[in-house]
């Protein structure tokens, strides 16, 4: 599939894409990635549900969203009325839902699905990205399941390049790398975990270096287009990942420090073009390798 | 939906009005409703999240803010001078909605922030206010309010004690509160208790401000809602927490 430009909105920073779109004109964006969807509404996790780390933010939302059907019924029709590629992120209890989910949204408008293999914020089957063998199942079930094409999100941790080839081998298109990192945060006046989950997901600026790292070298493990997400917050950090070798990149917890963030990504990268007089990023693409 | 921007605007003055809180104008032609807030962030990357902070006043050429340092994000805003640039977003939230009748605004610490502001625009209202140690800001609060009634734990001025001690909701048709959790706790049983209306102004942890993150959720009676974009301003007894 072809995007406007290689600047998409990540899962779970832009809800369904409406509350930016009061900010700014989001048709300018490469494509929005829905918050993560499930087969039945989730309530999430209890607060707090952010915590602020140096450059970085923990969070553990835990799936918070109405469900797939009032996705399909409420938030769909408008998505698609936002002018930009619907990318539909889905998360699974068990390998199974995927399929089932895959097929919900089969047919109905979302442009792509991106499987989140990579929730660090609910117990339950823990990060199946995290394997070659669980990311074989669930992308075999959801690639059975629907004709859209299907986009792997991997956690930063685990086998990720086993899992990034398993996902290739069963037919995905795209791989984004990656998810948060699994951190921890203590209350020292208490001495337990923040999160009542004990873990959350770190992310911004202060994982950008490990992101870049992983997409180096997934780039080489698979021949399929690699997504960069982590810490991207200027044109700079995505030019990086271009040179890492990522065919795109997902701009996450940048939104929160300035909501402008991904258009002004785009204008960046559009002049840098520009004052090279190219048109494209072949040649520029993986350049760093 | 209201269209929402971030705007830069340079700090005209950051005074501390009591020890470690602060009160911040920024120039510049704003708009808010009462009770609503900016996300205001005075640094680059790190911390990485705005802070919300509610207006405290607002007027032609210029808004202001009423905070108190509590980490790093309010040392680097209790840190600017005047001159300095700040990137506000907003106006967020929904704010209060004035109810007809005579009504009682109820603050507690730094819940007196969004109440000069709702005071003036709402006009002929009774104010209380609740602070630990000496009070401030408060000729300014006696200015937009009917009748204003403060108290200190300490008892370093007004009244000795609690602000729910000296407020009682018998004979107001509604109540406007923000404060501490506690202190909202209290208000929303005398409320109840005499039968009448509390809208509270809840503080959550927030990272966009807009409604999409989720991270500054609370639980309702109808389900999680987003302090940010349903709220800040909700009815006490929607609220688990203080139902």
């Amino acid at each position: 599939m072809v995007l406007k430009n290689p600047v998409i909105a990540a899962s779970g920073t832009f809800s369904f894409g409406a509350e930016y779109a009061r900010v700014y004109d989001v048709s300018c964006l490469g494509g929005i990635c829905t918050k993560g969807l499930t087969l039945h509404p989730r309530r999430g996790n209890p607060p707090p549900r952010l915590w602020e780390t140096p450059c970085g933010l923990l969070n553990s939302i835990g799936l918070e969203n109405p469900g797939v059907e009032t996705f399909l019924r409420e938030e769909l029709p408008r998505m698609r009325d936002l002018g930009t590629v619907v990318i539909a992120n889905i998360w699974g209890e068990t390998p199974e839902e995927y399929g089932e989910l895959a097929e919900r949204l089969s047919g109905s408008g979302v442009d792509a699905i991106e499987l989140n293999l990579s929730c660090p914020n609910v117990p339950g089957i823990g990060l199946l990205g995290g394997s070659a063998k669980g990311t074989a199942w669930a992308v075999r079930v959801a690639r059975a399941a629907c004709g859209e094409p299907l986009w792997v999100k991997l956690p930063p941790e685990g086998d990720v390049l086993g899992a990034a080839r398993a996902a290739e081998k069963e037919g995905a298109e795209a791989i984004s790398a990656a998810n948060t990192f699994r951190g921890l945060a203590i209350d020292i006046a208490t001495g337990r975990p923040v999160f009542a989950n004990t873990f959350g997901g770190l992310s911004g600026p202060a994982i950008k270096p490990l992101a870049l790292r992983l997409v180096y070298e997934l780039s080489q493990a698979v021949s399929i287009p690699v997504i960069g997400i982590g810490g991207i917050a200027s044109w700079e950090d995505a030019l990086e990942f271009i040179m890492a070798g990522a065919h795109a990149v997902q701009v996450g917890t940048a939104n929160f420090i300035d909501p402008l963030c991904a258009p002004r990504i785009i204008r960046g990268l559009e002049v840098f073009l520009k004052e090279r007089g190219i048109e494209t990023w072949e040649g520029i693409r993986g350049c760093a390798h | 939906m209201d269209r929402v921007a971030v705007r830069r605007a340079k700090v005209l003055c950051n005074e501390e009005v009591a020890p470690g809180v602060f009160l911040l104008r920024a120039g510049g032609e704003f708009s808010a409703r009462p009770g609503q807030f900016y996300m205001v962030r005075a640094w680059e990357l790190d911390p990485p999240l705005s802070r919300p902070l509610s207006v405290f006043d607002l007027s032609r050429d210029g808004i202001s803010f009423l905070y108190a340092v509590r980490g790093r994000g309010t040392r680097l805003l209790s840190q600017l001078s005047p001159g300095d640039e700040l990137a506000l977003f907003g106006p967020l939230g929904n704010g209060w909605e004035r109810t007809p009748g005579r009504v009682a605004l109820v603050g507690g610490g730094l819940g007196i922030a969004p109440l000069y502001f709702t005071a003036k625009v709402f006009g002929e209202v009774d104010v209380y206010l609740g602070f630990r140690g000496r009070p401030y800001l408060v000729e300014e609060f006696r200015q937009v309010a009917a009748r204003l009634h403060a108290a200190s734990e300490s008892g370093e001025g007004g009244e000795k004690g609690l602000v729910t001690e000296l407020f009682s909701p018998e004979g107001y048709s509604a109540c406007y509160a923000c404060g501490p959790r506690p202190m909202l706790a209290a208000l929303g049983k005398a409320c109840r208790q005499a039968g009448v209306p509390l809208f509270v102004s809840l503080e959550e942890r927030m990272a966009c401000g807009l409604g999409a993150c989720l991270g500054c959720t609370v639980l309702t009676k109808d389900g999680p809602k987003r302090v940010c974009q349903d709220g800040p301003v909700f009815r006490a007894e929607e609220v688990i927490s203080l139902a």
